[in-house]
Formats: structure tokens, sequence, C-alpha cells
């Protein structure tokens, strides 16, 4: 196995270099405690030795740019906090075939560039990835602060093993 | 005939304004532009603060705008201390300043305003519908970011700005790329103007006061003198003359006023008192236009904006240049003079004037600080636009003249901060 192990989360559009390379990005504000599970997870990523062609990326909270950072993948992981319902460190993994677009068509203003609009926006500009999926975890607690909460630190482990495998499996 | 249009609150603009108007037996009875967001009490939160944190704090005050805040606050404590900028603090100060004003123009022709003319909700079914549209809107916005980020470190609250200067300087490599760049975008740049001048601007005049900076020897956005198009002229120490805040009951907002009842600021007010001092290309934007001071349609307060566009692309090549030519040097922040002192910091914002007026005590912390903002300065004139407008479309079909009212406000790109949503219409028999 070819290994790339990069030390850096690049914060710039990073391009592929082959149609199989995958994009992982990584969504969210990490001043916004548990919004930040994305950008953990990347940050993580770095510590591990990961296959080539695999590019790490914090997207930071891209809104509207979204489009940008997808253009010219066809292979791409997004990791965010998302509310499901669940317990708070809960994560499921989302393939190609489950991720459903639903976006408001109207009331758009700066304040709502949320991931699902972003994505749509993408998808209308048929710039979505052939393959995209997502992961995304059940936060506790989404305000100031840059600490993750005990739950979600307890579950990310898992969640990066999951990852690394979805990876392994493509090499 | 009867009407009530409560949009409550209006889209796509940055914050919550309702728009309440009453139409009965054919007489507009109420006619309201309502400011609804609570006060942000920044003001106070300067209070006790040394006064070089005061920009970092204001910057916050606004997402889009946070160059511009950050600026003002910066001029106010520099005026406050005697401190001298030096040549290259000017030039990156005022390179940073039009990448904002790019980054938020863009957003407001291509995002906000344009899904209207268009026939579309938002810039999602656009993207659909035009996408080659909305692809050049999201290229010149990254642009205009990547230009903040690389003058002042990040694209959105500038870290390297501080009270003297710079805490960080761009790398030659990185001017060239930019210039690059900007030199590219004249495509994006020309389509925009001819999107501009395709759309079908509403008809509608109504003379009012603009008020905007002004100076010399160029198109003024940072410093200078007050001026408006009714003859006055203000030293940024005499601002008050100008504002003359007051309150009314259905606004959080203060109004302002000055000859008139009401008065204009933001692009169209800086186009027609600054005509002059455009670039050459901005004025062949402003012909594509129809555009000729004095324009006295406020819907063209976005066509303004599309004439800025061009001017900032053209000044930021200009401006690199001349870094370039001199080479960037690391240098310190140029030292304060007093130790104490009051001051008032001018900047022409993309929403219009902005004034942040301070007080700094012998300890460097601020002992007062008032912050005018342009959307408040505008509030009393969309809604004496509103009264003109609603008995020339009082007529139309209830849809159709929502819209007109709609487009209206959104015209001033008022940032009003935070949220959206629905609109309601009654109608009495």
């Amino acid at each position: 196995m070819l290994c790339s192990c990069s030390s850096s989360v690049t914060t710039t559009l990073p391009r592929p270099k082959a149609t199989k390379d995958i994009l992982i990005l990584g969504v969210g504000n990490i001043l916004q405690g548990d919004d930040g599970i994305g950008i953990r997870v990347v940050e993580m990523l770095t510590q591990e030795c990961l296959p080539s062609g695999v590019c790490v990326a914090d997207a930071g909270t891209p809104g509207l740019e979204l489009p940008l950072w997808l253009e010219g993948w066809e292979r791409v992981i997004i990791i965010d906090a998302v509310h499901m319902g669940e317990l708070p460190g809960t994560w499921r993994r989302f393939g190609p075939d489950e991720v459903r677009l639903i976006a408001s068509d109207k009331a758009l203003s700066l304040h709502e560039l949320d991931l699902a609009n972003g994505l749509a926006l993408a998808q209308n500009l048929d710039m979505l990835p052939k393959e995209i999926i997502f992961y995304g975890m059940e936060p506790e607690r989404i305000e100031w602060g840059q600490e993750l909460s005990p739950a979600i630190e307890a579950a990310l482990p898992g969640l990066l093993e999951d990852l690394k495998a979805e990876l392994r499996k493509r090499e | 005939m009867n009407k009530r249009i409560d949009v409550h609150h209006v889209t796509r603009v940055e914050g919550h304004g309702n728009i309440v108007v009453e139409v009965k037996d054919g007489k507009l009875k109420t006619c309201k532009f309502e400011v609804v967001e609570t006060p942000r009490f920044f003001e106070a939160m300067l209070r006790g603060r040394p006064y070089h944190e005061a920009s970092h704090i204001t910057s916050r005050i606004c997402g889009i705008c946070a160059t511009g805040h950050a600026t003002a606050s910066l001029r106010a404590s520099e005026r406050a201390l005697g401190v001298e900028l030096s040549e290259q603090s000017w030039l990156l100060r005022k390179l940073t300043f039009h990448g904002e004003i790019l980054d938020s123009h863009i957003l407001h022709v291509y995002m906000l305003i344009a899904p209207d003319f268009l026939g579309v909700g938002s810039v999602i079914p656009l993207a659909s519908s035009h996408p080659e549209v909305v692809m050049r809107a999201l290229r010149m916005k990254k642009m205009a970011g990547d230009l903040c980020k690389i003058v002042t470190g990040r694209h959105t609250h500038p870290i390297a700005m501080t009270v003297g200067g710079f805490t960080h300087f761009p790398k030659r490599a990185e001017l060239e790329e930019l210039r690059q760049r900007l030199v590219d975008s004249r495509k994006d740049v020309d389509a925009t103007v001819e999107l501009g001048a395709s759309l079908p601007w509403p008809q509608f005049e109504r003379d009012t006061e603009y008020v905007s900076l002004s100076k010399p020897d160029e198109y003024a956005f940072i410093d200078g003198e007050i001026v408006t198009s009714d003859g006055g002229r203000y030293s940024a120490e005499q601002y008050k003359k100008v504002t003359n805040e007051y309150l009314v009951e259905h606004s959080s907002a203060k109004l302002t006023k000055h000859k008139r009842d009401s008065y204009m600021v933001g692009a169209l007010a800086r186009f027609n008192n600054n005509y002059d001092k455009l670039h050459p290309r901005a004025k062949e934007a402003a012909t594509a236009l129809g555009m000729k001071p004095k324009v006295t349609n406020p819907y063209l307060n976005s066509g303004a904006q599309v004439v800025e566009i061009v001017h900032c692309v053209e000044d930021s090549i200009d401006i690199i240049d001349k870094l370039l030519a001199k080479g960037i040097k690391p240098e310190d922040p140029a030292p304060v003079k007093k130790v104490q002192g009051e001051g008032v910091g001018l900047a022409e914002v993309p929403r219009g004037l902005l004034i942040h007026h301070y007080q700094i005590g012998g300890d460097g912390l601020m002992t007062g600080a008032n912050c005018i903002i342009p959307t408040n300065q505008n509030v009393a004139n969309i809604e004496l636009d509103m009264k003109a407008l609603v008995p020339q479309v009082m007529d139309k079909p209830e849809d159709a003249m929502r819209l007109d009212l709609e487009m209206l406000v959104r015209a001033y790109d008022p940032c009003i901060s935070c949220s959206v949503h629905v609109m309601k219409i009654e109608r009495t028999a």
C-alpha cells in the first residue's frame, strides 16, 4: 500500500491529480463546540498513514463556495455534525443512494448557507461528484467554545476507523 | 380598493426588516419599513477595552462589512492618537477595502437581486436556469475573498490590520498572482456589466439628498469629507451635523436626516457625488448601463454597484502595480503620538457611509464610542421611496405590488442582520 502521510490539512481549493482520487472534506465551525466535528476528524486523519490519492481538506463553513471545493472531484467524502434526533455521538454513514438534497428555493440570505443549500447549489450547477459519501455525527452542544463534548470525543475513534476502512476498500 | 401588504420579514437582505403597507379606499394609509432587530450594544462593549482591540471587536458588527468596520475603527483610533500611516499601509488598506467591496457587491448583484429579475426565488434555482451566471459569481467572489486573505490574513474579520499599519505583509509572488487573477477577471467583469445592462430595472424616480465621502484626488472609500448633493460639505468631526439621529416607534434603528426629510447613502450616492473620480472603464460601464449622474432611481443602486465592481477591479490592479514597483517591505506600525484623544473614522463601506467616533483615555482604554452604520441612514429614505412608489403601483395585482416593494428595499442592500422568511398578504374586501 502506498502511503502519503500528510502533516497538514489544506484550507485552499485542492484539485485531483487522477479521477480515482478522493477528497475528504471536513465541514463545520470549530468555534462552535460540536459543530467542529468534521474539522476534528480531518485533523485526526493527518496523523494517519493514508493511501495515495487521498486529499484531506478543512472547508470550514464554505456556504455558497461549496461547489468550488467539489469542482473536478469524482469521489468526495464529507464529514459534518448533523441533527438526526439520535443520542450525542451517534454517527451514520450515508452512501451515494442515501444522500437526498432538499433545499429551500426561496428566502436565501448569507445567514442560511448551510451544507444542504451548498450541495443543492452544486447539484443545480451539475457539479456534484459522481460518488458522494456523507458521515454525520449527532452533536450534543453547539455553542461558543472550542472543546468537543465528552460523548463526541468518545465516539470519534469509531467514525475514524470506519472512514479508514472505507478508504482501504477503495485501493 | 383596499390592500394590505405585510412582508414579515423581507427576504434576501441581511437582517430582520418588515414592509407594512395598507391601502384603503384607494388611498395610502400606512407605509412603514420596520427594523425589528434587537440593539447590538457594541458601543457599550467597547468602553473599557484597549483601543487596539476596537477594530477586532467592531469587525464583528458585520460578517460582510468586517473590513469596513475594522477600517473605520482603525481610522478613528489613528486620528485620535495622531498616527500617520505610511504610503505602503495606505495602499494595503485600500487594496483590501476593494476586496470587500467586490465581495459584497458581487453577492448582492448576483445572489440577492438577480433572482428577482430572472424570475426565480433564490440563487439555488438560478444555478439550474443560469449556471454560467452563478459560476461567474462564485469565481469573482472567491477572488475577492482571496484578495482580503492575502492582504489581511483571512477573508472575513481581518487579523493583520492594526493601529498604525499591518502585522503581516503579502509576498511579492502572492501579489503577482493576484494581479493576474484580477486581469483575467476582466471578462467576468465585462459579463457582469452586460448582465446589468440587460436587466429590466423598474422605472421609478424620486430625487433625494445623496450623502457620501469625497476626496479631491480619488473615488473616496476611506477618509475624506462628507459631502451631500444638496451642497453640504463637512469634516469628519462635524458628522453629527449630517446625521441628526432620531427615533421612531416602529423601528429599532435610529433614523437620520440632513436638509430634507431623509437622505441616501451607498453606491448610488457615491456614484452621484464622485462620478468624475471613477476609473475610465467604470465610466464606460456606467454608459453601458445608461447611468449618468444624477441618477434618481433607487433601484439603480445595484447598477451603481456594478459600476463600482469595475472601478475596484481596475483600481486594485493599479494599487498592486504601485506596491510591486516599490517592493513590499515589512515595517512596524506607525507610532502613536498622543496618549489620549478623540477621533472620527470614516469609510464608504459597500452599503454607504460608516462612522466610528472614539474617545480614548490616558490609560489607553476606550471611554466612549459611537458607530453610525449606513443602513440606519437609509431607513427613512426607504420609507419615503415606498410612500412615493405605492400610489404608482397600487393598481397592480398584490403579488406584483409586493415584489416591487421588496425589490425596492433590496436595492438598498440593507444589512439589518440575520434572518428571513414568510410573508403575509391580507386583502380586505
